[in-house]
């Protein structure tokens, strides 16, 4: 029996079980033994076990040993830390951009989940366990966000989502608004546009959330007769944000315009504030760390357009040592393959060490998400997050060799089979890629067999 | 006895003579006479009267558009047409759950409204096809080729839904028969018809954009809903409210009183369909599902009605082998791409398994289900439903899926769905059972309406169709008249060819062109900026015409007819 049969008997045995329910979040348990473990938080632990049950990472120590039905996993030699989180990805979503319009909060990236994108099962290749899957930014205000959990196996989209994870927002400034607006002649054409779109969006939401707060306090009053304001779940969405139940993660580049905003939500009395990007974060990290503002960024990834041009690889770890909540993203499905040697290039440039390095991959990512209490680093009560190392993840013979999420072992590299597909789309056509033939032949003359004669003067 | 033979036998000599007219008048235009009579007797069948219960050659008796006797040794009326269905069967009428038989595709200017300096943040209803006040009785055309196309097959009876996008309008179950739009509708706002789709550059042009929009108008109809009811109930120092028609259409949703019919093809679909279900709490109901085997214990547990889609992934075509090309496979060690090749073709067959495989793992766990077309070709669907039947289905099932169950679904369980006396005269004759591989249907009743179907023997190749040479042809659709030249060279087992088309001004290359007895089936591509789709020309042909319809994808089926340009 090959193994794709055995795949899909199992699933159907899965079926037949009624195993595939709602929503049903799939716990583990095992027993990771003798590793190296980067808590991140509480240092570096040599020669210790961390116990997962059901999930939850149970007990840290020595010489634990494996309840009984409890598998263990021998980590000798290797390195074991939490399950890297991206803040910034755009993984696992059917659509990014609901560009149409300037402002588009009432769009939520959690109602167009793919648990099948392959690419989560590359990330978990990577030992990342949750990403930030975001909206997109062809808007000033675009779609809520969802926070994921890499659960790949499920063909539920709503196992996918990190349940209790708080609900988050795209914001964009800059080209990519400005330059939407211009291409529909609609605001925003400027930054000065992008400005206005967003003080009005939230002094709509303002005005909304007092109409309607009015009302509701009106309707519970006896005999009380009229009419409910119209109901928007686009203001209503901005006026969650005012009332502090949504954290912005808002696309900038520029340090005029991040102080923009800074302002604005000084203004609106908005606190919950993330940057993504973030290249010229190194000129207002004072400013940032002030307001309590986090700072996502790239290690090295710049001048892809004029106003990304001004960065520095040293940008981390300035904000850093200004005391900003940082985190290195990937937004894109090859960096979050290996977003430890994105964070490891902060040991170059900037000198952090290996606890602040792996921090912009796990705990702060947390931070900047508000589950933080939850993942993020190896704690006794926190989520069996885990990825186990060969070599340290920070250097660059580090693999990822297998990857926990809940206690379920989501990745193994031992155990990597060839089709790691959900669904097969029955109607593909079938692309196999060209391998060249590595039986020592030369290739640099492959195809001008027919031209010997005109070239050379002999025949074949 | 003897004198009542006599009399039936005369009867039936004098019927026998005015059959074939009675035949020939329905084929003629709406002008003619009305027949003669309203009574059939159809005698020597297998009734299968609703699925695992069978008599075997009986005689079933319909006047006046009903069912009136049903059984072995039933009196014929004198009157009655007889029909000799020797060793036939006779089923139920079908009944389809979504399609658009009878709805003709709207053109692609008309649907979308005019864009030109629409913002496309604030489009129009329509542009955004949120237009669920669009009945689909004001769009039925009785004579769309669609309507006889599924009747052939042997359904009676569809729900059929408007054109559009996330909410298109107002389903109606609709009789495959009948003259008029109105005598076609058996009931009326059946559905709130909607899927996730959308018009695309506009807003909303995205999955969430769907959702958002969705939960936005309903939470608005309701407040809007309620304040008309305070209004209605003491008019006295409220503001006069104002109606909204798009949002008027959701009230029978919000009150439980209609059904919100959701097209979900993919597994995904159906998941997002129940977020919003749970979210806003509607009645729902679930068609032209294609991927419902990893969501089977949640429709259960949903207790959903659900239609699966009639529409199958084509199974993989065996190559024809040359010989002396295996020969030289055999030879060569098998390459990386070829070992992967072979993997990726292996898990596409197991892909398809699934998706034929799906009725039958929902028998297996217990779902309840009828079929819908909305998006399978009409000349497909009885070969799929025999391939679901080969990967696993029970005839019996099948048959609910065609009959008892869509009946019951859409509150018609009274009216139709079993061969018994007082049920609607909505029936299917085959000629043999109907999930035989050669079974072709014979005759279909439509509310005692005779429909008599032209069965065509594939003939074999006597050279006499000879399809060589220069063909101008006409299709009718939606955009107008497409007319072109197709040329078609060489002989048989070696045809090729070119087309060209007045809606495009390239010529395309003919991909296959097969010939059988005088069928004659023609396949090719046609571009549109980045975009290719598949043609389909399945046409008859006689001496130097030919008649048939051309299929262009998801854009529908037209009629065409074409005639061979003299040689010079």
């Amino acid at each position: 029996m090959t193994e794709t049969m055995k795949k899909i008997l199992t699933i159907l045995i899965l079926f037949c079980t009624g195993y595939i329910g709602f929503a049903q979040v799939e716990k583990g348990s095992v027993l990771i033994k003798n590793g190296t473990v980067l808590t991140v938080t509480k240092g570096t632990l040599e020669n210790t076990d961390v116990l997962i049950k059901d999930g939850k990472i149970s007990q840290i120590g020595k010489n634990i040993s494996a309840p009984s039905g409890v598998s263990t996993i021998d980590a000798t030699g290797r390195f074991v830390m939490p399950g890297i989180i991206d803040a910034h990805s755009h993984l696992g979503i059917d659509g990014i951009n609901e560009g149409t319009n300037a402002i588009t909060p009432e769009v939520w990236t959690g109602d167009a989940l793919n648990p099948f994108q392959v690419g989560i099962y590359r990330a978990l290749a990577g030992g990342v366990t949750a990403s930030h899957a975001m909206h997109g930014s062809a808007n000033s205000i675009g779609g809520q966000c969802e926070t994921i959990k890499h659960r790949y196996g499920t063909y539920d989209p709503e196992v996918l989502k990190m349940e209790g994870a708080p609900r988050t927002i795209k914001f964009a400034l800059g080209e990519n608004p400005t330059g939407g607006g211009r291409r529909k002649n609609l605001q925003p054409q400027s930054r000065m546009g992008v400005e206005f779109v967003i003080r009005k969006a939230f002094s709509e939401g303002k005005e909304y959330m007092d109409k309607w707060d009015a009302y509701n306090k009106a309707k519970n009053t006896k005999g009380f007769r009229g009419a409910p304001p119209a109901y928007s779940l686009r203001l209503e969405t901005m006026a969650d944000i005012l009332k502090g139940n949504i954290i912005i993660h808002c696309h900038a580049y520029r340090a005029d315009e991040i102080n923009m905003l800074l302002q604005v939500c000084k203004e609106f009395g908005v606190k919950k504030l993330v940057f993504q990007h973030t290249n010229e974060g190194f000129k207002v990290a004072p400013e940032l760390a002030a307001f309590g503002a986090g700072a996502s960024v790239f290690a090295d990834w710049w001048a892809y357009k004029l106003e990304v041009y001004f960065s520095t690889p040293y940008n981390a770890a300035i904000l850093v040592r200004n005391g900003v909540v940082t985190t290195i993203n990937s937004d894109s499905g090859d960096f979050i393959r290996h977003l430890y040697h994105q964070a490891a290039k902060t040991q170059k440039y900037g000198g952090l060490n290996d606890d602040e390095a792996l921090s912009l991959i796990t705990i702060n990512s947390a931070k900047q998400l508000g589950i933080d209490s939850r993942v993020g680093s190896i704690e006794v009560g926190k989520d069996g997050d885990i990825a186990i190392f060969k070599n340290h993840p920070l250097s660059i013979y580090g693999v990822p060799m297998t990857t926990i999420v809940d206690g379920v072992v989501r990745f193994d590299r031992e155990k990597d089979p060839a089709d790691k597909r959900l669904m097969a789309d029955p109607r593909e056509t079938i692309d196999v890629t060209v391998f060249v033939s590595d039986s020592g032949h030369e290739n640099c003359m492959q195809g001008t067999e027919d031209m010997s004669d005109f070239l050379f003067g002999i025949k074949n | 006895m003897k004198r009542t033979l006599n009399r039936l036998t005369i009867g039936f000599i004098g019927l026998l003579l005015c059959a074939p007219m009675l035949i020939w008048s329905q084929a003629q235009d709406e002008k003619e006479l009305a027949p003669v009579t309203r009574t059939y007797a159809i005698t020597n069948v297998n009734i299968v009267q609703a699925p695992g219960k069978k008599i075997d050659m009986g005689t079933v008796v319909i006047k006046n558009g009903i069912i009136t006797g049903v059984g072995k040794g039933i009196p014929i009326p004198p009157e009655a047409v007889v029909i000799k269905a020797d060793s036939m069967y006779v089923y139920a009428g079908f009944i389809d759950g979504l399609s658009r038989a009878g709805v003709p595709r709207p053109k692609e200017e008309s649907s979308r409204g005019d864009r030109t300096n629409m913002d496309p943040g604030n489009p129009t209803p329509e542009a955004a096809g949120v237009t669920p006040n669009v009945d689909v009785r004001t769009l039925l055309k009785p004579d769309d080729k669609s309507v006889e196309e599924l009747r052939n097959l042997g359904f009676t009876v569809a729900q059929v839904v408007p054109y559009g996008n996330l909410l298109p309008g107002q389903a109606a179950v609709i009789s495959l028969g009948g003259g008029t739009a109105d005598q076609m509708v058996i009931v009326k706002n059946s559905a709130f018809y909607s899927e996730l789709s959308t018009a695309r550059g506009v807003y909303p042009s995205t999955t969430m954009g769907v959702m958002a929009k969705w939960r936005d108008l309903y939470r608005n109809a309701s407040l809007t809903k309620s304040y008309e009811a305070m209004y209605a109930s003491n008019r006295s120092g409220l503001e006069r409210p104002v109606a909204d028609p798009i949002l008027e259409a959701f009230y029978p949703v919000i009150d439980q009183k209609q059904t919100v019919l959701f097209k979900a093809e993919k597994v995904l679909d159906v998941h997002r369909v129940y977020t919003l279900k749970n979210d806003l709490g509607f009645p729902l109901m679930l068609a032209d599902v294609k991927e419902g085997w990893p969501v089977i214990s949640k429709i259960k547990a949903a207790n959903t009605k659900v239609f699966l889609s009639l529409d199958l992934p084509e199974e993989k075509k065996e190559e024809k082998k040359d010989d002396k090309k295996d020969d030289k496979k055999a030879e060569k060690p098998k390459t990386a791409a070829d070992i992967e090749k072979e993997a990726l073709e292996k898990r596409k067959a197991e892909s398809i398994a699934l998706y034929v495989g799906q009725a039958s793992d929902f028998q297996k766990g217990g779902v309840a289900f009828g079929f819908s077309s909305l998006s399978a070709k009409a000349k497909e669907i009885q070969a799929s439903i025999r391939r679901m039947i080969a990967a696993g289905l029970s005839e019996d099932a099948a048959l609910a899926a065609l009959t008892t169950t869509p009946a019951s679904f859409l509150g018609l369980s009274d009216r139709m769905g079993t061969v018994e006396n007082g049920k609607a005269a909505n029936l299917v004759i085959s000629d043999k059972s109907y999930f035989d591989e050669k079974a072709k249907v014979r005759y279909v009743f439509v509310d005692g309406v005779y429909y008599k179907m032209d069965v065509r023997e594939a003939k074999k190749s006597d050279g006499k169709v000879d399809i060589a040479g220069s063909w101008a042809y006409t299709a009718e659709t939606p955009n107008g008249s497409n007319t072109g030249t197709m040329v078609i060279k060489g002989s048989a087992g070696n045809f090729s060819g070119t087309i060209t088309s007045s809606m495009g001004n390239s010529t395309a290359d003919l991909k296959s062109i097969s010939l059988d007895g005088d069928n004659l089936t023609v396949t090719y591509d046609v571009t549109m900026g980045s975009n290719s789709f598949p043609i389909e020309f399945t046409v008859v042909v006689a001496g130097d015409s030919f008649e048939g319809s051309m299929t262009a994808g998801r854009f529908g089926s037209f009629p065409v007819t074409g005639t061979k340009n003299p040689k010079n």
